[in-house]
Order: C-alpha cells, then structure tokens, then sequence
C-alpha cells in the first residue's frame, strides 16, 4: 500500500480532505479509535497487520507506506 | 394556565425554569427528598464532591454549557496523563497512554462495522430508519456473534458498549446502540475525553446545577405523582399528600416511571415494555487522600475483563484535595455486583483494586452508587430500548399526550442518555407549551 492509498485512508476515516504525504494522523484530528479503522484498513488491503505502537510511530502515510513495504 | 412539572430533575427543572422565564406559573413535584434526578453528589471528604451519577460533558454540549455560564458554575478537565493498566485476561498489564493490548486491527474491524451501523439509522426518527425492523428484532449481542471474527473483538465489544451506554449487549436492539452511539455524536465523540464528550466534569459536582436551578423555582419534595387525570378545563395531578390542578403538564422522568403512572384518559402507546431494560450502571468511588497512582505516573485509568469495575477514571478534584478514582460497573456485570451483599461488594472492589494498583495502600474509603435499585431512577444512564421498542414505543415518545408533554433524556433524540439531551428534552417542552398557550 503507497503513500497516496494511504492518505486516501487517511481522508476517508478522518472525515478530512485535507491530507497530504507527511500529515501526521494524530495532529490532523485522529485519535487511537480512529487510528484502529486505519490499520483494519491496510489489513484488508494488503494483509499487513500492524499494531497501534507501530502507527504511533509512523503517523504519517509516507512514513506508514514504508513501514508496510518492510513487513510485506 | 399554570403548569405542572414532575420529576426534579435536569429535564424537569430546565422545562420549569424556561416557563418562569416566560412569566407562566409553575410547580414542580418530586418524589424524592432531593432534587437531581440521575445526578447526584457524594460529599466523600469536607468540600470534596464526587459525581455517583452523571458526571461528564464536552464542548458539544452546547445546552448545558449555556445553562453553566447562567448558573455561575465552571467546569475542569478529566485528567488522563500517564500510563493507564489492563486486565484483560492474564496478569495486570501497564502501557502507555489508553490503548488496550488487545489486537489493533481486530478493534479496527469492530469500529469500522459500529461507523457503517450509525450510518445508516435516522437518528431523529430510529423507527423509520431503511431495514428498522430487522435492526429492531436482533439484539447487540446477536449482531456481535455474527459480524466479530476476532477473539479480542469479541472481547472489547461488551467493555465498549457498557462504557458507553452501560448496557449488557443482550438486552439492547441492533437499532437501539446504532442510535445511541450515533445520537452521542458518532463513536469517536462519545468514546473521548480530550475533546470528546468525557472531556470536562462540573467543578464541586453536577447536582449543583439542579440545586441552582431549584432554587429559584417551587419545588416540592417528597411528592411521588400516581395519577394525571384529563378533563375538559385541564389536568388534575394526584401526589401523595393530595391533587393539584393545572392546565398543562410536563412528565420528565424515566420511560418506566412515567409508565406507571395512572393516565386518563390512557396513552395511545406505552412509555416502556418489559423488553424495555434499565441503564446497567452501578458507579464505584475509591477514595485515597490524595491522587496516589499519579506518583507512579499512572493515569488511573484501567481498563478490565474482570469485574467488578470494568474500568476506572480519575475524578479527583483540581486541587489534589482528595484522591477519586471512580469505577464503572456495568451490563451484566451491574446486575450481578447489585446483587451481592454489601460486604461482599466492598471485599471484591477492595481485591480488585490491591491487584489493579498494588503500589497503592487500600483506599480509605468506598462508595457504592446502584443506580438499577433506585427506585425513582430505575437505571442509569438511561432506559435501555430492548427488541421491538424503539417500532413500538418510537413514534409517540415525543408527541404530547394531549395536555401532557414529555421530557426526559430519553425524549431527546440529539444526545440521549446525557445531561445534554435531558436539557434539550426541557427546553423542547417548555417552547411547544409556551406556543400553545400564545394560540390561545
């Protein structure tokens, strides 16, 4: 799953256009109950089970395409 | 013609206050010996005021950020810093912030699937909502079997639902927790604190804006209403020590009280229906001379599979006067706890919190507030609308009763259940009555 997928996740669970590559989930309205609908998001897509540390540390979806790419 | 009120509470006493505003008469009969209805104030150490019932509110609760601004009350934060423990099955566990160790995905999918319910519902008129028969006839625990693969999913689902409605998710239509959720303003905002509807707490305690508002009205205590009888100039309502006449009355207690209550002539459809459960709440204060876990850098907050409390909040005051941690029984775990002898609650509350908080000696004192037994309350948050209730008792919760209105938290489709939706129930009342009486 790329960047761009993944900031249309991001809009999509956030009820927020305005998403870019490096728009931090936390900083751009998320909270951990939203953070959640993201990863079962990226689970259904592309199989990759993260866990809540793991977006914690890449808020991101530039930083989350990578941590994806690294698991796959 | 002057109007009649019963039932003290935020609804009751809202609706009583905007008739005074509008220089008509009223009374307001309650049936216990204090005003406050499902709040109420513990005094747990000098000047020190925990909530044993509703506690919380955020910036969307907009009514009753109106009426504290009007009352001269000010709010504070939760406090939620620091580390938060779970008992999930296993051992206590710690972690940072609030996030259980449970599978993130797996929670995921179980939010993902709660979002596409509130979705669909009608939340001003459930009843009418596409498919409202079949998500009126399964229950949320019929839907959880069916839609939850996951272990951990399956496991946060009844934590979850009785945090925030307290309800066994037995007792509740599919229909019911999608309009309760959605009605609180969607999952996210009614699961948060920071910015969601936990954010804030009433300074010195909620039932201070029920004792405020009272103040200034004629209320009468210790006047249980049996009867509202109808006839041609009005209404007669009968209390305990006698009748009163009126023109116009406003009913503002909980679905089964007002149930009943003997109408003439009788309603077109029932208040409530045995399907028709009480809010499973029991509210527990753990009381420490100070917020002692702080020093741990614990929150306070937990989080737990094994009851009795399923979770606990810090409610200490803003002054770090007193150390409250208060803990939250819920569903079906309320019913059981309820029903034990109060030794035995205090022992098993003692227990959990040695293992919950073993760094901290035994709390000083223990409170216990059961809302199921209170019989002027009958539950608490709020009535639960079990299988069939909301196609049966739905299209006439609102509409009045000839010269009875209705008000309540369970009478306000925007934030059932809350303070907010008890307000807004009264404010509803009031404006409809005062639009009657202008026409005549």
């Amino acid at each position: 799953m790329n960047a761009d997928a993944l900031a249309d996740l991001f809009r999509r669970v956030l009820e927020n256009p305005d998403v870019s590559a490096d728009s931090d989930f936390f900083v751009s309205g998320g909270d951990s109950l939203l953070a959640t609908r993201v990863l079962s998001g990226i689970a259904r897509d592309c199989g990759v089970e993260l866990g809540f540390d793991d977006f914690l540390s890449a808020p991101t979806p530039g930083a989350l395409a990578e941590k994806i790419a690294s698991r796959a | 013609m002057s109007v009649v009120v019963v039932g003290a509470g935020l609804a009751g006493l809202t609706a009583a206050r905007d008739l005074l505003a509008r220089d008509i008469e009223v009374t307001v009969l309650e049936a216990r010996d204090r005003v406050g209805g499902r709040t109420y104030g513990l005094e747990v150490a000098p000047g020190v005021w925990a909530d044993a019932g509703a506690a919380y509110l955020g910036h969307r609760h907009t009514e009753l950020t109106a009426l504290l601004a009007e009352l001269d009350l000010k709010t504070t934060p939760t406090a939620m810093a620091g580390d938060s423990r779970f008992e999930l099955g296993g051992d206590v566990g710690t972690r940072a912030g609030r996030f259980p160790p449970l599978s993130a995905v797996a929670l995921g999918e179980l939010f993902d699937a709660l979002t596409d319910l509130c979705a669909k519902v009608r939340v001003d008129a459930p009843w009418l909502t596409p498919d409202a028969a079949d998500l009126d006839r399964r229950t949320a625990a019929g839907w959880a079997a069916e839609h939850l693969r996951h272990p951990d999913a399956r496991r946060f689902f009844p934590l979850f639902l009785g945090e925030m409605m307290a309800a066994d998710p037995a007792a509740v239509s599919v229909l019911h927790m999608a309009f309760y959720l959605r009605s609180g303003g969607g999952l996210r905002y009614l699961n948060a604190f920071a910015g969601g509807a936990q954010e804030d707490r009433i300074d010195g305690g909620a039932h201070q804006v029920c004792e405020r508002l009272a103040a200034r009205l004629d209320v009468r205590l210790g006047e249980p209403v049996r009867a509202i009888h109808q006839d041609g100039d009005g209404v007669i309502v009968v209390s305990a020590s006698g009748q009163v006449r009126a023109g116009t009355v406003v009913v503002a207690v909980p679905p089964a009280l007002a149930g009943a209550i003997d109408f003439r002539p009788g309603l077109p459809t029932p208040r409530a229906r045995t399907a028709t459960a009480p809010g499973c709440a029991v509210k527990v204060h753990l009381i420490y001379p100070r917020p002692l876990w702080r020093e741990y850098g614990l929150s306070g907050w937990t989080v737990n599979a094994t009851g009795p409390l399923l979770s606990t909040v810090d409610d200490s005051p803003p002054d770090g006067g007193a150390g409250v941690l208060t803990g939250f029984v819920t569903g079906s775990e309320a019913h059981r706890f309820a029903a034990l002898p109060a030794a035995e609650r205090r022992e098993r509350v003692l227990a959990q919190a040695a293992r919950l908080f073993p760094e901290l000696p035994a709390p000083a004192q223990v409170h216990v507030t059961d809302w199921i037994g209170e019989e002027y309350s009958r539950g608490c948050y709020a009535a639960l609308f079990g299988p069939g209730d909301w196609g049966l008792l739905g299209p006439g919760l609102i509409a009045p009763h000839g010269r009875v209105h209705w008000a309540g938290t369970e009478t306000s489709t925007e934030f059932f259940g809350l303070m907010e939706g008890a307000i807004r129930s009264g404010h509803r009342a009031a404006t409809a009555i005062a639009e009657t009486q202008e026409e005549q």
